[in-house]
């Protein structure tokens, strides 16, 4: 059997990108093309990567190990595993998505998908690197263009909105880093290679409060990513005034790097650190959920409902983190895929509709079903699966997280179970007065998606997460293989 | 001591020690004959082309030189792998500042050629820094470079902010020299010599006095200045928003560089034995030096004043490297200087250009820049980023390096200052981004880059982004310059 090549998976939309550079800007339909193949390509390589990966063999796959800065102990290590595998199908699915509804950008079209294309490729070698270094590079290689690409296609307050996400996410990133540069230098065996520090760290543990102090510093900083509340400020807004295509992205995939970070450096790696804060970090997760879902509650902007419905989930991902136990870790990993989708599903959805209709605000929406009854349709679908009904990923994902957080933080788990009936009142109060009732006339022209190319980013992402949904075992047998060994890590 | 000065012998001069500094010498010399011997409006640019055949084949010169190691002229001058590394930085930052020159100077004519005489002078003294053994030849070299800077800043004689950036540089400078020679006299009269070597052995062998405290802080106030630091940053602003634009960037890329050579030197290397008793205060005026650059530099409407204000908070993030007191601080200075040297000069090739177009260094002008040139304003981008520390560009790396150090050396509160100054830095920086991408053009006329100016854009970026991706070659070429200092770090 070939083995996949991982690098191909970064050097492909690399060599993509130097095309885009070439094509001079007014030919806008080549640029699109060349974007969506260079996108396709890595997509259809993490697809026959997660089918090779061997979950019965476990650890690490496919690695790929050149020594980069020698005196630093630093190399361009890749690698995966059943979650970062997992994690590389979710980006490949939601960009490949992105990049097809960006169809409806007109202006700047090459700047556009040449950022695009770099916020892609930081994201792809985040998930790949097995070096804390490169993890960390890659992370922070998405950071200007999401920036500019907010600022120059927004809506109304981007310019704020873009300068908000990117300070807090930079300020996170700096936090982290010195979190991860103290770790580095704490081991003192002077390598940022994954796996050595892990096999190390095993052997000899870090004593207790060096580790009290580096923990904190890498879970805030990933954390702001994660939108931990008090930090999540930043998200609500910058998802609402984003372009769909950064929505869908950011939301859907690039803060779910901070929650990989916290399992790969802080948990696995500083497991006594983790028992002392992680209950705390649960605390604030709680907070996330009911908080976040309220402030949801009395929001009449859909994007911002979105926004906050993301940060309001994120909860559940802290909630499972800190669970200690594999059936939790699964339910994060899980989740993680699931909400990836759902939220790439419903902001490409919203974009839709707000391109359409030129506002996001639902007393000026309404019955848009009669108008665009497919979008409607899947944004329904959409909601219910974010609102947790079987049938649909996310449904597998929460009972996981809540089953194994129930043990630890039974009274935790009550709400967070409640903050379930928040989502899915502000959710279907969302539908109602989006999509249902009377039509504004001033819609009634609207065309729905009506080519099957235009249909087929919302098909896709609802197809994964019906299936997932309902095969549970296609991806669980993935996580299961890596967060045995991390949970047993931890006891 | 077998280099007695004023023996009766001559002493033995090693003159491939100091070929480079005598072609450069060679290199002036003729070009004063042939300014003489030319006819006024001669026409061709003779001198910079001449400047430029000149610096090519000193570099080529120069690159075969690293293997040299060694001490002459009776003790005073050293080649070693630290002098190479930043003779080399030099060379490379004077192709383009002589290329800035050309352009920028177009109107002066005449006069242009004696500018260019006036930065082979710089050229000359800066080698002679990197080269000093003795604080008696650092003392004149420094002042070589000095003085051509004075009357480089001042050199637009219709040009009020020019004549006023020309005086207070003079007054602040000579202030900061004599600072630097009271500090000498001290260091002279504890330890009776003005050799480095000398000076060394007296210093492992003693522990440090008030005196030699006092001495300490004097010459860090003389390096200061250089440098950029607070307290000593006073003339900075109006001197980089006053001076012609390819002086400013020789001062916040040549002129820094050269003080933080004397840093290297004198700190880490000659004083290194008492460095544990007196690097807290590097520390705390490196975080001073690094949040007063930044605050105040997101106040700024003029570009070449933000760049003045962001190279003093470079001077704090280098200094972070001083403080560390480590190899690895050391070459963190060497790598981020080398980042910093393509970055910074490719924000000032940008900004020459489009003052020579726009006629003015106005952000409020820079709005739209993206519509009508798109080199300048994607190489300002990475340029602002690259200042910024965001990967993948040479300023990441430096900055990471650096802060690992002072980690390492456990200034943890240090490290957090740095990383809160980075997101402080990257508002005002993506500000000015936000102006060239962002906002619509002021006027649409499109913005012309002549060849040679792309050329070197070109180079530029090629420099931000290589040195930013491979960081291997450049952290071991750094490291080298650090382990092969001609005395032994203590």
């Amino acid at each position: 059997m070939i083995i996949p090549n991982l690098s191909w998976i970064l050097l492909l939309p690399m060599l993509g990108l130097s095309f885009v550079c070439l094509v001079p800007a007014d030919k806008t339909s080549l640029i699109r093309r060349i974007s969506s193949g260079t996108i396709l390509l890595p997509f259809i390589l993490s697809v026959w990567v997660y089918a090779a990966y061997d979950h019965v063999a476990g650890g690490f796959q496919f690695v790929q190990n050149v020594p980069w800065v020698v005196p630093l102990g630093i190399s361009y290590h890749l690698g995966v595993d059943g979650i970062n595998s997992l994690l590389l199908l979710l980006l490949g699915a939601a960009s490949f998505a992105a990049v097809l509804v960006s169809a409806s950008i007109k202006k700047r079209v090459k700047e556009y998908y040449i950022l695009l294309l770099i916020t892609i490729i930081g994201t792809y070698g985040a998930f790949l690197s097995l070096d804390i270094f490169f993890f960390y590079f890659f992370h922070e290689v998405a950071a200007v263009p999401v920036f500019l690409m907010i600022a120059i296609w927004g809506s109304e307050r981007r310019e704020f909105a873009a300068m908000k996400l990117t300070l807090f996410l930079v300020a996170g990133a700096a936090i982290a880093l010195i979190g991860l540069l103290a770790l580095y230098l704490a081991t003192g065996i002077q390598t940022f290679d994954l796996v050595q520090i892990q096999q190390y760290l095993t052997n000899y543990p870090l004593p207790v409060n060096v580790q009290n102090w580096i923990f904190p510093l890498i879970v805030v900083g990933f954390g702001i990513t994660l939108t931990l509340w008090p930090f999540y400020t930043w998200a609500p807004v910058g998802y609402a005034e984003a372009p769909t295509a950064i929505s869908m992205l950011h939301a859907g995939v690039l803060k779910k790097m901070g929650a990989y970070a916290i399992i790969r450096f802080a948990i696995q790696l500083m497991p006594q650190a983790a028992h002392l804060w992680m209950p705390i970090i649960a605390g604030l997760a709680i907070v996330n959920i009911i908080y976040c879902g309220l402030v949801a509650l009395t929001q009449r902007d859909l994007k911002y409902i979105l926004g906050y419905s993301s940060c309001s989930h994120m909860g559940y991902i802290l909630l499972g983190l800190a669970c200690f136990n594999t059936i939790g870790l699964n339910g994060v990993v899980y989740l993680m895929f699931a909400h990836g989708i759902m939220v790439a599903l419903a902001f490409a959805l919203t974009g839709f509709v707000v391109d359409q209709t030129k506002t996001r605000h639902l007393d000026e929406l309404g019955g848009l079903l009669k108008c665009m009854p497919f979008i409607g349709t899947c944004f329904m679908m959409a909601v219910l699966a974010s609102a947790g009904v079987p049938g649909f990923a996310n449904f597998i994902a929460e009972v996981l997280v809540l089953l194994g957080s129930w043990d630890q933080y039974r009274w935790l788990t009550v709400l967070a179970i409640f903050g379930l009936v928040i989502t899915a009142i502000y959710l279907l109060k969302a539908v109602r007065l989006g999509f249902q009732g009377p039509l504004n006339p001033r819609f009634a022209q609207l065309a729905d998606a009506q080519t099957l190319s235009a249909k087929f980013p919302y098909v896709m992402l609802l197809a994964l997460l019906i299936i997932v949904g309902c095969l549970p075992s296609i991806i669980l047998t993935h996580i299961g293989s890596s967060t045995k060994t991390i949970v047993k890590s931890m006891q | 001591m077998n280099t007695v000065i004023g023996s009766t012998m001559f002493p033995i001069i090693n003159w491939s020690l100091v070929s480079l500094e005598v072609l450069i010498s060679i290199a002036l010399v003729f070009l004063v004959a042939v300014d003489i011997a030319l006819p006024k409006n001669a026409g061709k640019d003779w001198i910079g082309i001449f400047s430029f055949i000149a610096l090519f084949g000193l570099i080529i010169f120069w690159s075969t030189q690293g293997a040299l190691h060694g001490v002459t002229f009776s003790g005073m001058f050293v080649m070693d792998s630290l002098a190479w590394f930043f003779k080399g930085f030099f060379l490379i930052t004077m192709v383009f500042v002589f290329a800035m020159t050309q352009q920028f100077f177009k109107s002066l004519g005449e006069r242009r050629n004696e500018f260019y005489l006036l930065l082979w002078l710089a050229l000359i003294g800066m080698c002679l820094v990197a080269s000093s053994a003795d604080f008696l030849l650092m003392f004149i070299s420094i002042e070589i470079l000095t003085i051509s800077l004075y009357v480089m800043t001042a050199y637009l004689k219709s040009d009020k902010l020019s004549i006023e950036a020309g005086m207070k540089y003079l007054i602040l400078g000579a202030l900061a020299s004599g600072f630097f020679l009271y500090g000498i006299s001290f260091i002279y009269g504890t330890t009776h010599s003005t050799h480095f070597d000398v000076i060394q052995g007296y210093v492992s062998t003693h522990a440090m006095a008030p005196m030699t405290l006092f001495a300490l802080i004097l010459i860090f106030a003389a390096v200061g200045f250089k440098i950029a630091a607070v307290p000593f940053h006073m003339w900075v602003a109006d001197v980089y928003q006053g001076a012609p634009t390819p002086v400013t960037a020789l001062l916040s890329v040549g002129s820094k560089a050269a003080g933080f050579i004397v840093l290297i030197r004198l700190f880490f290397d000659v004083f290194g034995a008492w460095h544990a008793q007196w690097n807290l205060v590097l520390a705390v005026l490196s975080a001073i030096t690094m949040t007063y650059g930044n605050l105040v530099a997101m106040f700024q409407t003029n570009i070449k004043r933000l760049l003045g204000y962001s190279s003093i908070s470079h001077a704090g993030y280098l200094l972070m490297g001083a403080a560390a007191g480590s190899v690895l601080g050391a070459s963190g200075i060497n790598f981020y200087l080398l980042g910093y040297l393509f970055t910074n000069l490719a924000a000032f090739l940008v900004i020459i250009v489009f003052s020579i177009t726009a006629k003015s260094d106005e952000i409020a002008d820079y709005a739209g820049l993206s519509q009508r040139s798109g080199l300048l304003a994607c190489t300002m981008l990475l340029a602002l980023v690259s200042l910024a520390g965001m990967p993948p560009l040479a300023g990441f790396f430096g900055k990471f390096t650096l802060l690992m150090a002072v980690i390492k050396s456990g200034y943890v509160w240090l490290a957090l200052i740095a990383g809160v100054n980075i997101v402080i830095s990257l508002y005002y920086y993506l500000m000015v981004v936000k102006r060239i991408y962002v906002d619509s053009p002021r006027a649409a006329s499109p913005i012309a880059v002549p060849a040679s100016m792309q050329l070197l854009l070109g180079l530029a970026i090629i420099g931000i982004v290589v040195i930013g991706i491979f960081q291997g070659p450049f952290l071991d070429a750094a490291m080298t310059a650090v382990k092969g200092m001609y005395l032994a770090h203590p």
